[in-house]
């Protein structure tokens, strides 16, 4: 498929209505072919319908969706070449793992049974117990395994770590890497557990009440914010004409978070006043984004509001 | 069309449902009613009938709604198209009841050569219905099967897609057709000629009827279908 510039996905001033309320608001992005996308966002922000609209599971209410060129609704061209199990993905009543696992096998023309075999071991999944009867781990687990071992050019993980241990979750991390580099592929994760998936992502969309506030790769993330630490008076002096994401005081004290990246000459000017600078994580900066733009929302467009709260 | 026979296969895949479930249901529904007519005294001359054969026709309403409440979810994460769904859904109900069809007319034919099963009693060969040619039970049997099957199917996507609002609704206004039926038939004193219809009717004139409802409820599954969500 030779697609223009390389993107699977284009999305156009997508917008989805449910009666009044704006789920997606006016969103356009695309994704590029065989890069792993975070999609982040807190609960309730629109991954969900936003992934089902990518999928056409769900309907959109204007605006443009194409996957692999074309729309993807009742397209047989698009559709075999995308996976997405919702994280409340619903099973025909008397599946067990093990069905759910041969029906995946008759759909996803990639779809590798000893690669699935392989993660039933290492997530001790009890395949022929009824999927009714199995713990959110295990049902998680069983929509981890035809997400990975389908295959498919599009690969869409809601959520996926729901219920799963910390070893559990390490070991999709692990098999998601192995694998992808084994047979390159589109893949999008959401979550909000966001330093647990920081390192696997190249490109990383925040997402916030419908409207797209971060579309950037990773690469250029890292390193677009700081935190200045020390006395009030100093900090203040350094953050100002700066674009303040967060600000924290204690006494005499100040820690507040601040986008754009530094020059030399700035962090120059930065030890010359005694004060600490430090990197923001991917998480601490998607928080701080959100909060950000939530605040602006409020009316209140003085985004250094002061907060009292207690920090290291 | 390759997935949607995949679809009839995805559900076949888990041999139980469409397979095992149905047979002990025949085989159950038949055992009990044997027994009992084994148990009335045979001084009873008469024919004794028992209406548990259709016991694995209700199975098939509720295998209607279950195929459009969690099949339907399930094939759209398996990247099916609503298309293919709905045929190889729909395609796999009408070769069961295909199958069930004509495992009745054999078992009502065999009913017939041993005398009720031996007790005198009737579960499968239904004056009226098996008085005609064979065919004439067969497509009874089907088209009932069917019929059960889509009511089952069509109410499932009305409530897919406008979930227990639909459902008021439409149970409301079925409600309100047959009393507006009722009155008309009162109003204009027709209830004699009403009856004459009925009993005019015959077995192939009912599967008529039978088939006609089907094509509009599929029409109207496949077109609600088109639009519904997981």
């Amino acid at each position: 498929m030779s697609d223009s510039n390389n993107a699977v996905i284009e999305v156009r001033n997508l917008t989805k209505r449910y009666r009044s309320e704006k789920a997606l608001d006016d969103v356009s992005f695309s994704i590029a072919a065989n890069k792993i996308y975070g999609l982040l966002g807190r609960n309730g922000a629109g991954k969900t319908t936003l992934m089902s609209i990518l999928t056409a599971q769900n309907f959109k209410t204007s605006g443009h969706v194409s996957v692999f060129g074309q729309s993807p609704y009742e397209n047989e061209k698009v559709l075999p070449r995308i996976c997405f199990i919702r994280e409340s993905q619903k099973y025909p009543d008397d599946f067990t793992p093990q069905h759910a696992f041969r029906s995946a096998s008759l759909f996803f023309a990639n779809w590798d049974q000893a690669f699935a075999d392989r993660l039933v071991q290492d997530f001790q999944l009890p395949v022929k117990r009824r999927i009714k009867k199995l713990s959110r781990g295990q049902l998680s687990a069983v929509g981890v395994i035809i997400g990975l071992a389908s295959r498919a050019d599009i690969t869409f993980f809601d959520e996926p770590y729901l219920g799963l241990d910390a070893v559990a979750r390490q070991l999709f991390y692990d098999h998601l890497i192995e694998d992808y580099a084994e047979f390159p592929r589109t893949v999008i994760l959401s979550s909000h557990l966001i330093d647990e998936v920081a390192n696997l992502l190249e490109h990383v969309i925040v997402i916030d009440q419908g409207r797209i506030l971060m579309d950037d790769d990773a690469e250029d993330i890292r390193g677009t914010a700081h935190t200045v630490v020390g006395p009030a008076a100093k900090v203040d002096q350094f953050v100002a004409r700066r674009e303040v994401l967060h600000t924290e005081r204690m006494g005499s004290f100040a820690s507040v978070t601040v986008s754009g990246v530094l020059t030399d000459a700035q962090r120059d000017e930065a030890m010359a006043l005694g004060l600490e600078l430090a990197p923001v994580s991917l998480q601490q900066l998607v928080v701080r984004t959100t909060m950000a733009a939530t605040e602006s929302d409020f009316g209140g467009t003085d985004r250094s509001a002061e907060t009292l709260e207690v920090s290291k | 069309m390759n997935r949607a026979v995949n679809v009839a296969r995805m559900q076949l895949i888990n041999k139980w449902t469409f397979l095992g479930v149905p047979a002990i249901v025949i085989a159950g529904a038949f055992a009990v009613s044997w027994a009992i007519w084994a148990l009335i005294p045979d001084s009873v001359e008469t024919q004794m009938y028992s209406g548990a054969g259709q016991a694995v026709m209700w199975y098939f309403l509720v295998l209607g709604i279950q195929s459009l409440t969690l099949t339907f979810p399930f094939s759209q994460a398996m990247s099916v198209s609503r298309r293919n769904f709905y045929f190889g859904t729909v395609g796999l109900f009408a070769l069961v009841a295909l199958v069930i069809s004509g495992l009745y007319v054999v078992l009502g034919a065999v009913e017939q050569a041993t005398n009720g099963w031996g007790v005198n009693g009737i579960m499968f060969s239904f004056p009226w219905i098996s008085d005609g040619p064979w065919f004439e039970a067969f497509i009874v049997y089907f088209m009932a099967m069917v019929l059960l099957f889509m009511i089952g199917f069509w109410a499932a996507t009305i409530y897919k897609r406008w979930t227990v609002t639909g459902m008021v609704i439409l149970w409301i206004s079925v409600a309100a057709v047959v009393l507006a039926l009722v009155a008309l038939a009162t109003w204009t004193e027709s209830w004699p000629s009403v009856g004459l219809w009925f009993t005019q009717q015959t077995p192939l004139t009912v599967s008529g009827w039978a088939a006609l409802t089907c094509v509009v409820l599929a029409g109207g599954s496949y077109l609600t279908l088109r639009k519904a969500t997981p």
